[in-house]
């Protein structure tokens, strides 16, 4: 057993070596010039983490790792099971124009994962759990099929649905006006394809964000992305039929790599019959450059704008962050910075500002 | 001549860059010509008091004789605080492709073809009928309608609670697994999760929420659902007031949850849960 474990070890290290790195989020991704599969288990990335992507998180990501070199963590607890996790407890600062400013201390996530592979590399059974805050939530229970291993699966049940960039940040104006962040799994079919550079994903779901199904009506999305070593660049599209107006979205997105900084950029355009009398189109952007300083030092700088109807002049919001990443030994993570929000002068909620410290440990 | 892929590498990271910078320099409105929500200050009144004037000579006077309560027919409570986000944008129980109220469009309004008596279900508005409603009754429903279906003539400077079902201290009938809040105005749907709400049983514990959101079309309505049907008992639903991000609604005005005029509080919404035949039964 031991052999075996020492061998998978190597094999997951030698993939390491071979690749560069892999981390959880698009920034890290788009710097090892990987795809999202490589380090999650759910092929749109998010979630639970491979072998691989465990591997990364204490070789690659972490600026130094404690213990034993065959101590190693893959997320593999038997044969057949493979657990993982997420935590996040936040310092939180908010100041609000002509309001008292508010502080406090909030669990912002706490979620465990579990992937049954009760036949390895074809079938999985995999659940995503939240414990908080709140009570215990589902966020994604389903059903994951490759029909050709590595390369092409069918996933059914309650899943995130592939749109654009999977940021962290789920108040990202982009997340926001698609609606898809992971705070709004939906229910439906996924099928994917993963050859060679490419990344494509197709999702038929109830369209309803994870709430009960209210019509006929379906949503479509799809995504599908070239992943090259250093750039990569994607479009996604989205139809929602609801009886309360037809919702069509589309995104373009991609990265670059820049020696140590990596440029993300994304930008959706949505066209929503369901809001107010005659519709709204609605479009947002992101842009972020993330700076590697030095293993387990990363320094984010993210731009963010929201027009919230382009028939309406001087409306357009703002959003600046400024982050900075530590990860000092293997899956810790601390997290600091600053969100200033930049809108119309009436509006003090749309100038707040808002600090934060986090400490986020995850397997 | 052939031009390998790489020689365009100089030319890609322009463009990169260039995209990046292009993006970078778009900024934030001034808010010229926009009220605190954002959109556009309208010449002259900003609605018309149509919607008050049928919920006071048409609703409250006929309607709510039958249609008020939990036990409303199909769910729609047509008294004053309920009506309009039941109504406007709401699909219809009895023809769900149809819309209650259809802003701009009365002909494709299910609330319309009921009161006309030409809808393809039930029959025709009020039930007690006749006497039904007269024409001028109908055309001052069809023209608020097609107007637009505005809600009050000036919006509001706080977000509060002004309904909810079930209602405080309300009765509700077995199997209730939806509880929906309507506030006086546009809800802020980015700041409408599970994190605004806080649902206790009689023995203060928590109670797990499924989904939060706000109707497409209707926004000043919040839908919450449980994972599965309440059971018989005791709850509070406390729609949280503070907090880092507390619920909102659309022009920035902070919700204020015990209406004391000022941002912040907690409002609170206790309510029984019926129990079924089958669990009041002696086994």
């Amino acid at each position: 057993m031991m052999r075996l474990t020492n061998l998978r070890l190597a094999g997951a290290l030698a993939l390491v070596a071979l690749a560069g790195a892999a981390q959880a989020e698009p920034y890290l991704a788009a710097q090892m010039g990987l795809k999202c599969v490589q380090c999650h288990v759910n092929p749109t990335g998010g979630g639970m983490r491979t072998v691989f992507g465990n591997t990364f998180a204490q070789t690659q990501l972490a600026a130094k790792r404690l213990g034993a070199e065959d101590d190693m963590w893959t997320g593999q607890v038997m044969k057949f099971l493979s657990v993982g996790g997420n935590a996040r407890a936040n310092y939180n600062f908010t100041d609000v124009p002509n309001q008292e400013s508010s502080n406090d201390f909030a669990v912002e996530e706490a979620r465990a994962y579990l992937d049954f592979g009760v036949i390895p590399n074809r079938l999985s059974v995999y659940i995503d759990q939240r414990f908080a805050p709140g009570n215990s939530t589902n966020l994604e229970a389903n059903v994951r099929y490759w029909i050709s291993e590595n390369s092409v699966y069918v996933k059914a049940g309650r899943m995130y649905l592939p749109f654009g960039y999977r940021f962290e940040d789920d108040n990202a104006f982009v997340r926001q006006l698609s609606g898809i962040n992971m705070q709004a799994p939906d229910e439906g079919v996924e099928i994917g394809f993963e050859k060679g550079s490419w990344s494509t994903q197709f999702a038929i779901s109830n369209g309803t964000a994870g709430a009960p199904e209210v019509d006929n009506g379906k949503q479509l999305t799809g995504r599908t992305e070239y992943v090259g070593s250093a750039w990569r660049v994607g479009v996604s599209a989205l139809a929602n039929d609801t009886d309360a107006g037809d919702r069509l979205g589309a995104a373009l997105f991609g990265a670059y790599r820049l020696g140590p900084v990596t440029l993300i950029g994304e930008i959706d355009h949505f066209d929503d019959d369901s809001i107010g009398i005659d519709g709204r189109k609605l479009l947002a952007s992101l842009v972020e450059a993330d700076w590697k300083v030095r293993q387990g030092h990363n320094l984010k700088l993210t731009y963010e704008w929201f027009e919230p109807d382009s028939d309406v002049d001087e409306d357009e919001q703002t959003r600046t962050s400024l982050l900075y990443e530590w990860s000092p030994i293997q899956f810790v993570q601390l997290r600091g910075g600053v969100r200033f929000y930049d809108g119309i002068p009436q509006s003090d909620l749309q100038n707040r500002t808002q600090a934060f410290l986090q400490l986020h440990g995850f397997f | 001549m052939t031009i390998q892929f790489n020689e365009l590498l100089p030319s890609r990271r322009i463009l990169g860059l260039s995209i990046v910078l292009a993006l970078a320099s778009c900024t934030a409105g001034d808010g010229t010509g926009l009220d605190a929500g954002g959109r556009p200050i309208l010449p002259g009144p900003p609605t018309n008091n149509d919607f008050q004037q049928i919920q006071d000579t048409i609703f409250t006077p006929i309607c709510t004789a039958c249609h008020t309560g939990a036990n409303a027919p199909q769910g729609l409570r047509l008294d004053a605080g309920n009506s309009y986000g039941l109504l406007v944008n709401a699909p219809s129980a009895e023809v769900p492709a149809l819309l209650r109220v259809n802003p701009g469009n009365p002909d494709a309004s299910y609330l319309v073809q009921k009161i006309q008596g030409n809808a393809a279900v039930g029959a025709r508005m009020p039930a007690n009928g006749p006497p039904f409603l007269s024409q001028a009754q109908i055309d001052l429903v069809r023209g608020w309608i097609a107007a637009g279906a505005p809600q009050s003539a000036a919006p509001a400077d706080q977000l509060i609670v002004i309904s909810s079902i079930p209602a405080v201290s309300e009765q509700a009938a077995a199997g209730l697994g939806k509880l929906t809040i309507i506030f006086n105005g546009e809800v802020d749907s980015s700041l409408a999760n599970t994190n605004a709400f806080a649902l206790r049983d009689a023995n203060d514990q928590l109670v797990t929420l499924a989904a939060v959101r706000v109707p497409a079309g209707r926004p000043n309505v919040v839908e919450i659902s449980t994972p599965q049907p309440l059971a018989a008992g005791s709850y509070q639903l406390a729609v949280l007031g503070d907090g880092p991000a507390p619920l909102a609604d659309q022009s920035g005005h902070v919700f204020d949850g015990d209406a004391d005029g000022k941002p912040g509080g907690d409002k609170l919404i206790p309510f029984d849960v019926k129990t079924t035949a089958k669990e009041g039964s002696i086994r």
